[in-house]
């Protein structure tokens, strides 16, 4: 349950952006999740809904991205989707791939009053 | 209601910490190595076998991860070697503020390996940055062979994979090559060990990889 910690970032991130903003209250909380991350959205939304009570974030609503998994291979050249961790080239079938999108785990961006 | 573009990576706090550790321990030229597996596949035990060998040669600190008790750091000082145990309460997993405090128990000036063996969890600590060298997971046969597949997470992060209780192969169901072939399909510059603390299999190939990694990163 690493997604407890995770959400805790979150809400540290949200709240220092919006008081160094002169913000008085969060609404939204926008992240970019990759789909390479083991990031439950279920739990991390339980965890941040639990953690954001008594903050200015106490009405804030999670809102999450989701960055499909995008290699390219290393070998053709093909660039393409995958929908799992486990994958080769869908063209060629090598497994030299390199990955250029999947793996982002950032807040994107804070909707306050 | 007003927008704010952030931009920042979640756990930018715990990457920049795990920087600075990563930082210190090239300064201070000690190898650092985070061991990962699910509980009970044999992380204490691989440690035994493997510092017995080389703790004559190089100076070794380990850091125990654990929920509760301090059973790992025991087994490992009874080895004569230093070893310090974090209790993380419910955590799953360490992070590198907790590695950073722990290091006041250590001299790293006269350190050559410190070991992190982690929380045993084949989930969160892949998300972790603890400031190592590299990633060692560690799958028991008695586990079943589908582990990386049902696990990639943390493959993907590994730079090598030890199948630990070889012995058991006759009395389970593990087909080893299979668990390579998923393993390396995820990670396909994986590094892969097979042994047995039981019998010593593949122990000696294992200790002198991580010798190797020790005099590469060694102070010349």
């Amino acid at each position: 349950m690493h997604e407890a910690s995770i959400a805790q970032n979150v809400l540290d991130i949200a709240i220092n952006t919006a008081t160094e903003n002169s913000a008085i209250k969060i609404n939204k909380v926008c992240l970019k999740i990759g789909q390479l991350t083991a990031i439950e959205e279920n739990s991390l939304k339980f965890a941040f809904d639990a953690l954001k009570e008594d903050t200015m974030a106490a009405n804030a609503e999670l809102l999450i991205e989701h960055i499909p998994i995008v290699g390219k291979c290393n070998n053709c050249g093909k660039k393409d989707t995958y929908s799992e961790m486990f994958f080769s080239c869908s063209n060629c079938g090598s497994y030299k791939m390199e990955i250029l999108s999947g793996e982002e785990l950032s807040i994107k961006e804070i909707e306050v009053d | 209601m007003e927008k704010i573009n952030i931009e920042e990576k979640i756990l930018s706090k715990n990457i920049k910490k795990a920087d600075a550790l990563r930082e210190l321990f090239k300064e201070k030229g000690v190898f650092v190595l985070n061991l990962v597996s699910s509980p009970g596949s044999g992380k204490t035990s691989i440690l035994e076998s493997t510092l017995t060998g080389l703790k004559d040669k190089y100076n070794i600190g380990v850091i125990e991860g654990d929920l509760q008790t301090d059973n790992d750091a025991k087994r490992i000082r009874k080895l004569g070697i230093k070893a310090h145990q974090i209790n993380t309460g419910g955590a799953c997993h360490l992070e590198a503020s907790g590695i950073e405090k722990s290091l006041e128990q250590f001299d790293l000036d006269n350190m050559d390996l410190l070991i992190i063996e982690n929380v045993g969890n084949l989930v969160c600590p892949s998300s972790f940055d603890l400031g190592e060298d590299c990633k060692v997971v560690v799958i028991s046969t008695t586990e079943g062979d589908d582990k990386p597949a049902k696990y990639p997470s943390m493959i993907r992060v590994s730079s090598a994979l030890i199948i630990n209780k070889t012995d058991l192969l006759e009395h389970v169901d593990f087909n080893t090559e299979e668990c390579i072939k998923y393993a390396k399909g995820i990670q396909p510059d994986l590094k892969i060990f097979q042994t047995s603390c039981k019998t010593g299999e593949g122990i000696k190939h294992w200790s002198s990889w991580l010798a190797e990694a020790i005099e590469s990163k060694r102070k010349s």
